[in-house]
């Protein structure tokens, strides 16, 4: 993780010829042109965006946002983001509860752990990073989801589906695409980053409150519990948002399983649409005579504001418990680039 | 293998124990819950994607329906190479020249700017990057090509190449800088000729890393590069990839082209494997040539 | 890597030189299609690489046209994406693409938004087929444009219902929900289909429309043809709709639908060729051979359509293309029916093939060239 301290390169040296000073701040300017580059490029990206889905919010203005159609005839048209926000948080809620525990236990495993069996475990977790969205698709359409269709999901009716309240979210037809197997996926994509960054969140946290609770008496589950979590709980919770503003984004594979069905439904074994996988599948039929593909970019536009949110309030999170307990002998581990 | 620091003098009460023992329990059940998944994929991937590998695979192009298997995908694989090396020589040198200006110049509100618009870019979703892409150069140069595609996976190449260098540079001991600059040597010429080749597995392993996302991007290419039966070298002209034929393969009514998309997965398996397993490799090695 | 930054700077100046000669070199020709004129084993003119994008419904049999058109004109490698008809006619607007393809015809605002004049060349005929998963009933079930309407929107929703009955008498209905499948995405396939509805139902007509994509009353959404089949496969007492050439490998049921004069008449490629009789030049918005009167004809069958610029600005590309529609008009017909898909009938043929006159490179007609015309 990137502080922003002073980097390492800017010392003081002993005063340079005429020459040399010129070309230094010929190198300084160049990079940091290109580094300015990298802002215009979002910059363009968030006006070029807005300007294609301008059309749709002077149209139906903040009704697009909670407007529950998507009819595109001529004519007729009506759009409206609320069934594809309300797909992305259901498919992005189920990954994050499924992916958090493992994540966390994953983490404090990791830290606990020595010897040969510790590289390994955590490259295997980040192989799974490796993995293109669309293997995970293509797994997904015709693996997962006819193991789920005949097992899995028929075991959770019979069990949580007779639950009292919460069981309505597991009725219904089971067969088909639909948003659990989509959060499933999700869930698995999003492990490697969860775990990564817990790891680093639970590596800053000094070793010696830990052995000083240990040296009291405490089980190793108790000087966790009381000497590991509690500071580390900010971070975790960071690593955690920055898993599902992942979640958020995946498109391809969550297409592929989803169902695309551009609803709000009452079970998770309904198919549906998030906001990624309704634009990629719909982007390129789209027409621009109408107000099709301005809709779409429109709901791009919502995706990165709420991307954007997520990676901000995350990397605040996780640079709130680095700074809280700066300054103490800490063993971190590689930087995993998996973290990025 | 847990190590722990200090043993407990005392015998611990049973409900402590049997705490601490099903924690422990939690904790290694974590461990084969997450190893599932990637045994499950890869066992799957393999089984159902090498029947498809064949010599036409790689060397042919489509067939008609009424004959797939004659065919192959020999232009995906064409294409993927085409608009992920042009992508990579777009990202490298923008995402090494923006991470040595953070590590070796950035402080300051700018520095953070640029940090942060980085870290919204790389959780950027790919599919917007394409939607961008595609209404700036697809619309302006009336065509789709791989050009296009290569640019949209720039998008998302140089914040990830530009972030992981800036890691790696940070490491290079300050001791190195500082002699270099005793010895008079200009601050740009000591970045150029010490600090960055000091860094320089590091530096590849984020290509590397880099190269392996690009790989897998499917909607982005999906919305600039169109996609093309037939073998393309001019960057200017739609071409074909990898996951693009995966996924519409797999959608495909015809079975027979159900392997390929299967074949195809593999390949992209096998390769992006390979680059993350070498990039892993060469960290670590760096990382004990600088400590 | 001891000089890894320069390099990378020299890769980017390289990477920026190849596309300057690619750039130059790509004017003319269009990417490593053949010259016209040079190359390949006969003589004459051998066709340049195009690129097409658009309806989905004709992909199969697009294909594998393009794939045989390579052994008369070796150098007419055609580039077909299937992104869907609204895409075909973006992309055919946007002139990203040499033509495009589509389902429906060209409507009056997306013709005005057209750079210039295009021609609509029927290729090849297909039908919509409503298919069911109902245990005990077999193929063959029919069912009149009034009826299809109410179970599409939703008011007929017990298979048991009169309005079935009364059209199938001595077949035995189960008492069981329907549960209705539509597409998600856009397609060609729907435009048809809701465009039949809308003819057979007023009710249909205000309520819902017809277009590639609809908001559909009832029921859950299939991404594809595929997703519809499946959908359907996977659930008991569903119906939906289905291209004809993937409904007759889905092992579903089938329906047969009503006519105008009362017969029910089962899709087939004779059926729906028969339908292709009424189709009127020239194409308009409403140009369609739904409910054709055509004797035997199948009431839900549609033609399928290239789009091709008037006024081609590139000589070797636009003679690819007059070449490319000829033959498929005249060769092409015969292996349609391998696929699925119903040829056009004779005289419905010759006035595409008249249609195909009207693409000009500066103001002369493009003949097709000896290899196709013979």
């Amino acid at each position: 993780m990137a502080s922003t301290e002073d980097p390492p390169g800017r010392t003081t040296g002993a005063p340079l010829q005429g020459r040399s000073r010129l070309g230094d701040r010929l190198f300084a300017g160049w990079t940091g042109a290109i580094a300015l580059g990298l802002i215009v490029l979002l910059a363009g990206l968030l006006v070029v965006l807005s300007a294609g889905g301008w059309r749709v919010f002077r149209a139906f203005g903040p009704g697009f946002f909670v407007g529950t159609d998507w009819n595109p005839v001529g004519g007729r048209e009506s759009f409206g983001a609320l069934p594809f926000i309300f797909g992305t948080l259901v498919t992005s809620a189920i990954a994050v509860v499924l992916a958090g525990p493992i994540a966390v236990g994953l983490a404090l495993l990791l830290n606990e752990v020595r010897g040969w069996i510790r590289n390994p475990l955590a490259s295997f977790v980040d192989l799974l990073a490796a993995i293109p969205s669309v293997v995970y698709g293509l797994w997904g359409l015709f693996v997962l989801k006819p193991l789920f269709d005949r097992t899995i999901e028929p075991a959770l009716q019979a069990t949580l589906g007779k639950v009292p309240v919460l069981g309505a979210v597991f009725r219904g037809n089971v067969n088909g695409p639909d948003l659990f197997t989509a959060g499933v996926i999700l869930a698995v994509m999003i492990l490697p980053i969860v775990t990564a960054v817990s790891r680093e969140v639970v590596a800053v946290v000094p070793r010696d409150l830990r052995e000083a609770a240990l040296a009291v008496g405490a089980t190793r589950y108790e000087a966790i519990r009381m000497a590991v979590l509690p500071y580390a709980r900010s971070g975790i919770v960071g690593a955690t948002m920055l898993g599902l503003g992942r979640a958020l984004g995946e498109t391809i594979a969550v297409s592929m399983v989803v169902g695309n069905v551009p609803k709000i439904g009452t079970s998770v074994f309904e198919a549906g649409a998030t906001i990624p996988s309704w634009i990629a599948s719909s982007f390129r039929e789209a027409t621009s005579v109408g107000l099709h593909r301005s809709a779409l970019l429109a709901l791009a536009v919502v995706l990165v504001m709420l991307a954007f949110v997520l990676a901000v309030a995350s990397r605040l999170l996780v640079r709130r418990t680095e700074r809280l307990l700066a300054g103490r002998t800490v063993e971190r581990p590689a930087t995993s680039v998996v973290a990025l | 293998m847990i190590a722990e620091t200090s043993r407990p003098v005392f015998r611990v009460a049973g409900r402590r124990r049997v705490k601490d023992r099903a924690f422990t329990v939690f904790l290694w059940a974590c461990a084969i819950m997450a190893m599932i998944p990637l045994a499950f994929i890869t066992f799957y991937v393999v089984s159902r994607g090498y029947r498809a590998l064949s010599v036409s695979f790689f060397t042919k192009v489509p067939a008609g329906p009424l004959d797939p298997q004659a065919g192959g995908i020999a232009q995906a694989f064409i294409g993927s190479g085409l608009i992920v090396g042009l992508a990579a020589l777009f990202s490298i040198p923008l995402g090494i020249s923006t991470a040595v200006y953070l590590a070796e110049y950035g402080r300051g509100r700018f520095a953070g700017a640029v940090r942060l618009v980085a870290e919204v870019l790389l959780s950027t979703p790919s599919i917007v990057a394409g939607a961008f892409i595609w209404a700036v150069v697809v619309i302006a140069m009336k065509r789709f090509s791989a050009l296009a595609g290569a640019l949209s996976l720039t998008v998302l190449m140089w914040p990830v190449i530009a972030r992981a260098t800036e890691e790696v540079l940070r490491l290079v001991p300050q001791e190195l800088r500082e002699a270099a600059l005793a010895l008079g040597v200009p601050r740009w010429k000591v970045i150029v000729r010490v600090v960055v080749p000091t860094a320089g597995a590091g530096i590849v392993t984020a290509v590397m890393l880099a190269v392996a996302r690009g790989l897998g991007e499917t909607a982005p290419i999906l919305l600039t590069a169109l996609g093309n039966d037939f073998i393309n070298t001019n960057p200017l002209q739609p071409t074909d990839a990898v996951p693009l034929r995966v996924y519409a393969y797999a959608r495909t009514p015809v079975e027979a082209l159900h392997s390929f998309a299967w074949g195809g997965a593999l390949m992209l398996l096998v390769t992006v494997l390979v680059l993350s397993i070498g990039a892993r490799a060469l960290s670590s090695r760096q990382q004990k040539r600088i400590a | 890597m001891r000089h890894g930054k320069a390099l990378a700077f020299v890769a980017a100046v390289a990477a920026l030189t190849v596309v300057g000669t690619a750039c130059s070199s790509n004017s003319g020709n269009g990417g490593n299609g053949g010259n016209g004129g040079g190359g390949g084993s006969s003589s004459g003119f051998q066709g340049v690489a195009l690129t097409g994008a658009g309806a989905t419904f004709p992909d199969p049999i697009y294909e594998q046209w393009f794939h045989d058109f390579q052994g008369v004109e070796s150098g007419a490698q055609i580039n077909y994406q299937a992104i869907g008809s609204g895409g075909g006619i973006e992309q055919f607007t946007a002139q990203t693409v040499d033509f495009g393809a589509s389902d429906a015809p060209l409507q009056d605002d997306e013709t005005a938004a057209l750079p210039g004049a295009a021609v609509e060349v029927p290729t090849v005929l297909g039908g919509v087929v409503i298919a069911y998963n109902v245990s005990g009933l077999k193929t063959g079930l029919k069912l009149d444009g009034a009826t299809a309407a109410g179970i599409f929107l939703g008011d007929i929703t017990n298979w048991h219902d009169p309005a079935i009955a009364a059209q199938n008498p001595g077949v035995t209905l189960p008492d069981g929900p329907i549960a209705v499948v539509h597409r998600s995405d856009e397609s060609g396939t729907t435009f048809v289909f809701t465009s039949w509805l809308a003819s057979q139902s007023s009710d249909w007509q205000s309520k819902v429309g017809a277009d590639k994509a609809v908001q559909w009353p009832t029921g859950t959404g299939g991404d594809g043809n595929d997703g519809v089949a499946a959908g359907i496969a996977q659930t008991e007492g569903a119906v939906g709709y289905l291209s004809y050439d993937f409904a007759v490998t889905s092992h579903l049921g089938i329906s047969s639908i009503a006519r105008e004069d009362g017969a029910y008449v089962a899709p087939s490629l004779d059926s729906i060729s028969a339908a292709g009789a009424i189709l009127s030049f020239p194409i308009g918005p409403d140009t369609n051979i739904l409910n054709s009167s055509a004797p035997g004809a199948y009431p839900i069958a549609s033609t399928t359509y290239l789009l091709i610029y008037a006024d081609q600005p590139d000589q070797d590309k636009g003679q690819t293309i007059v070449d490319f529609t000829y033959w498929a008009l005249n060769d092409g017909q015969a292996i349609a029916s391998q696929l699925n898909y119903a040829p056009l009938p004779e005289d419905i043929r010759t006035k595409a093939l008249d249609a195909l006159t009207q693409i000009q490179y500066r103001g002369a007609t493009i003949q097709p060239s000896p290899a196709v015309a013979g």
